[in-house]
């Protein structure tokens, strides 16, 4: 009580005390005087609050007046007000958060100046070829295109390396790319510290200049500020450090293509090579940005590219064709769907968050249709009564709305950790402006489909007929009844959607963990090592140390096989190059093979099995044509129905080479997803890789193997940097990480909606209940047995739930098209599932029934009666 | 009862009584209500639940202000008066009223000279 108030309160008063003083003055007794002056005062609390009235209400105090009334309200109802406050917060949080997160991935633009000129130029696959992916690039093409490009304002070039900074204590692996001297400028990217690269700096043998991310300038170099100029141990080399790139510049995670390391580059040098005299064709391994000058049609450039190695296309019949693509849809590309189904599901489950809290009000509104006709009788307006309704959702949306705000910022730190790396920009998710007014948006759109149906009907009140009407003798009007079904029915048929969704995810994971991906996944070990240091630059060494290597691995009590490769399975398509025999004319391509660079154990080591001839032996070493391995698929598709063996295929780099195939093997998956690719291995003496992946398998526990191998290569040359050692297990389950990832997701907020949905069932049917309770009562004394009156009860309560289900059926029919793309090895209409789903919702939905319709079969027909 | 035999007031009109009753001076509300009764000969009554409502619209247009003080037998008793725009309001519904008043008793002046 504010102190106008306490005034109007004693102004009242002394208004009274000073009629009783006259009345008793004019000879009335005591008692007669107080009783008469108030009657004639008449009804003091209205006074007030007329008077109050006249001092000016803004809407604010009003607000106030009527959140005082929801707040009583809700002190009265704490089941109600915790369950919708608890469910607001957690459905607007959720919402709010997995917008954040598409903001953040999809509709923020990129920061770099005008992102729109900006694309990526990549290779079409022939067409014969049927494949749906996009392809690297060759140096020599992006040379011509730098010279001939005229509609190109800038034309960049890039490769993923890694960096080992050694100096003091164990070196340290850094990834980062080898770029072109263009690459940032292309970007639109000024260094903060320092300057660009130089084209000099480009060629072989200079490629001593490093550019720094801001991010490792201060956790490895403490933001030394005057960095630029130092030296720094790469490799045990002297590099110099030109520049530092700004705080706020995100470069894009692997790219959204499969051949960059989808880890973020902390460190940049040049290319370190000569583009123009690079070969034509084949080595295909490189990005390539581009921007567009102001104004240019993507299709006039792409015109000039295609012009510019015109004569190379001819002269090596290459199949490849460059194509265009937006950097910013194409980085984004792959999370899109996967983010926007997200995003539609957890809007699923607020909206039943907020249909199921307007059904509970109209519950407890039906309660107060007498308190609404008294009010109105005294001289409430509808829109009084609309108002105090509404109010009270507001505030519950508000209650909600700021602890599901406090729950998005935790949930969004979740979110960040937990999300997998090849997650584009998620580095850059913050809850920005446009989250709040998405919040806002959120919160306004929840009051008005909790709030406004419930304030609707109480407003529409007859004050007459609510006066008239007993409460528990009659039975419930057909229309609000209706209405309450119909909103049970929404609410399964939102969660019939959501199961079906996740249920179809939840298939597809098991169906991606039940895959054959062609080689045995139990007791190997993978440990990568990199051979980017001085020492190691010609390859002799590289080939001793990985001979070494594996001769002191099987040395290794416990090891059965020890293997080297170039790149694992499950990390991805690289080395791609045609398919082809060498004698056909111009290595005229058909289709595009994986080539990895392997030693003769690799396959037993990692269990591929090998289906015909031999696999490669260490006496090949010594062979003039180079014993290969190609993958069935590959055979197949060079010599359908031919053995293979003795046959010569095409090989990667320089042009021309051939090797014979001595042996043909298993298939196995570069991407977990895809059909594994047409594969072709090569020896490792043939082009020793930089960065090996050793293959060990063990006789028994294979993470226990993980030091003696590590000791092993250690002991080798301590200045050779190691990764950490994974087992196979690890390999497949970071494979698999973006898709768990969804499906806990989408599985988490299909079980939610279910739990609510069957709330709102429940809620909806005991309230039935207890309102007929006389009607129920009277059935059972006219002598309707127990279970029919259950029966009922379950009967009319099914009623809704069987509707909702059949509408969410079709609806899943009809938005199939959405989540197909998401699925693997299960159809967007899987029987399987819908039936599940329609089994699961059911039985849940009897068991919120089933509670209600055993308490209204336990009716006592007397009490019943008597219950007023 | 003599509750019968009263007139309910407009509302305009109540505003205008109020500012009336208080250019003889400072007087609280149950001071107004009793005035307008006995000055109307017992005619205009003046409801409570209209009173308090018009007195503190009337402060907060500014035509009133209002203190606490004692009432002749030590009641404490807010007391309203009228300010300078006060009395400048009520010479302008003074005359507002005298017009309406006879345009009023020209029309039924008219009426019964018709009647007779």
């Amino acid at each position: 009580m504010s102190k106008r108030d306490d005034e109007l309160n004693d102004e009242i008063r002394a208004h009274l005390e000073m009629a009783k003083r006259d009345r008793i003055a004019r000879g009335e007794s005591a008692k007669d005087a107080e009783a008469n002056a108030r009657r004639e005062l008449g009804n003091e609390l209205l006074i007030r609050e007329v008077t109050r009235d006249m001092w000016g209400w803004n809407w604010l105090d009003r607000l106030g007046r009527d959140l005082k009334y929801a707040g009583r309200q809700m002190k009265r109802s704490p089941g109600f007000t915790s369950i919708a406050v608890v469910t607001l917060a957690l459905g607007l949080g959720a919402t709010t958060a997995m917008f954040s997160v598409v903001n953040g991935v999809l509709l923020e633009p990129f920061k770099y100046r005008e992102p729109g000129r900006l694309y990526l130029v990549q290779n079409l696959p022939p067409p014969q070829a049927k494949m749906d992916r996009t392809f690297p690039i060759n140096a020599r093409h992006f040379s011509e295109w730098r010279e001939h490009c005229q509609s190109c304002e800038d034309i960049a070039m890039a490769e993923s390396t890694g960096f080992t900074l050694t100096g003091s204590g164990e070196p340290v692996q850094v990834p980062g790319l080898r770029v072109s001297y263009s690459f940032f400028r292309t970007l639109g990217v000024q260094p903060a510290l320092g300057r660009d690269f130089l084209r000099e700096e480009e060629l072989p043998g200079k490629f001593h200049e490093v550019i720094l991310t801001d991010q490792l300038w201060r956790s490895r170099f403490g933001a030394d500020p005057g960095i630029v100029g130092r030296v720094i141990q790469v490799s045990t080399e002297p590099y110099i450090v030109v520049g530092v790139l700004p705080a706020d510049l995100h470069l894009p995670v692997g790219w959204g293509v499969s051949f960059i390391n989808p880890m973020p580059s902390l460190m940049f040098r040049p290319l370190g090579m000569d583009v123009a005299t690079q070969h034509e064709a084949g080595m295909n391994n490189y990005l390539c940005v581009v921007r567009l000058k102001p104004g240019v049609q993507p299709a006039q450039t792409l015109a000039e590219l295609n012009a510019a190695i015109a004569d190379m296309v001819r002269r090596f019949k290459i199949d490849l064709k460059p194509t265009l693509l937006p950097l910013q849809d194409t980085v984004t590309h792959g999370a899109r769907s996967s983010l926007w189904l997200l995003m539609g599901t957890v809007g699923a489950v607020l909206l039943i968050v907020c249909v199921n809290i307007g059904n509970l009000m109209l519950v407890r509104t039906s309660g107060r249709y007498r308190e609404a006709g008294v009010r109105m009788a005294l001289g409430a307006s509808r829109g009084d009564l609309f108002r105090l309704v509404l109010t009270e959702t507001i505030a519950l949306v508000l209650l909600g709305g700021s602890a599901g705000l406090l729950l998005a910022q935790g949930a969004l730190k979740m979110f960040v950790a937990a999300a997998p790396v090849t997650l584009p920009r998620v580095d850059e998710i913050q809850m920005d402006s446009r989250v709040f007014l998405f919040a806002a948006a959120a919160m306004l759109m929840s009051v008005l489909i909790a709030g406004l149906l419930p304030a609707w009907r109480l407003s529409r009140t007859e004050p007459q007929e609510s006066l008239k009407g007993g409460s528990a003798n009659s039975t419930e009007t057909g229309g609000r009844l209706r209405l309450r079904e119909v909103l049970v029915g929404i609410e399964v048929a939102l969660s019939t959607i959501l199961l079906i969704a996740g249920g179809l995810l939840m298939l597809s994971f098991l169906r991606v963990m039940r895959v054959d991906k062609g080689f045995e996944v139990a007791h190997v070990i993978e440990q990568g090592v990199s051979l980017t240091g001085p020492a190691y630059r010609e390859e002799p060494p590289r080939i001793r140390f990985i001979g070494e290597a594996l001769r002191r691995l099987k040395e290794i009590p416990g090891v059965l096989s020890a293997g080297v490769t170039s790149q694992l399975p499950l990390r991805g398509e690289t080395w791609i190059d045609g398919l082809a025999e060498p004698s056909t004319p111009g290595n005229e391509m058909k289709a595009l093979a994986n080539f990895r660079f392997v030693s003769a154990d690799y396959w037993r080591a990692i269990g591929i099995p090998l289906r015909m001839g031999r696999f490669i032996e260490e006496s090949d070493q010594d062979r003039k044509v180079p014993a290969v391995l190609i993958s069935e698929r590959s055979a197949a598709f060079l010599w359908p129905g031919q053995n293979p063996v003795g046959r010569m295929v095409h090989l990667t780099g320089t042009g021309g080479r051939g090797g014979e195939v001595v042996g043909v093997v298993g298939e196995a998956r570069a991407v977990i997803e895809k059909e594994s690719p047409y594969m072709i291995y090569e020896p490792y003496w043939d082009n020793a890789p930089f960065n090996p992946t050793f293959v060990v398998r063990t006789r028994g526990d294979a993470p226990a193997m993980m030091g003696a191998v590590r000791i092993a290569l250690r002991g080798m040359d301590p200045t050779v940097p190691i990764t950490q050692a994974m087992t196979m297990e690890q390999v497949m389950d970071e494979s698999v990480r973006t898709r768990r990832f969804q499906t806990t997701i989408a599985a988490a907020f299909a079980a939610a909606a279910l739990a609510l949905a069957s709330l709102g069932i429940y809620g909806v049917i005991s309230f039935t209940v207890a309102r007929r309770t006389a009607e129920l009562g009277i059935r059972i004394a006219l002598g309707a047995s127990a279970r029919e009156v259950a029966a009922m009860v379950l009967r009319q309560g099914m009623g809704p739930v069987l509707v909702g289900l059949g509408a969410g059926i079709l609806c899943a029919v009809a938005l199939s098209r959405l989540i197909e793309g998401e699925l693997f090895g299960v159809g967007a209409r899987d029987p399987w599932i819908f039936f599940s789903v329609a089994g699961v919702l059911s039985v849940v939905a009897a068991c919120a029934c089933w509670a209600p319709a055993r308490r209204a079969a336990r009716i006592d027909p007397l009490r019943a009666l008597r219950f007023e | 009862m003599r509750y019968q035999n009263r007139i309910e007031l407009l509302q305009g009109t109540l505003d205008m009584l109020i500012l009336r009753t208080l250019a003889w001076g400072a007087q609280h509300g149950y001071g107004i209500s009793q005035a307008i009764r006995s000055g109307s000969g017992e005619v205009l009554q003046v409801e409570t639940g209209s009173l308090y409502p018009a007195l503190h619209r009337l402060e907060k247009q500014g035509w009133v202000r209002s203190e606490w003080g004692q009432s002749e037998n030590k009641q404490r008793a807010k007391y309203y008066s009228l300010t300078a725009a006060g009395r400048k309001q009520l010479a302008a519904e003074k005359s507002r009223w005298e017009q309406m008043s006879a345009a009023i008793g020209l029309l039924m002046q008219e009426a019964s000279d018709e009647q007779a």
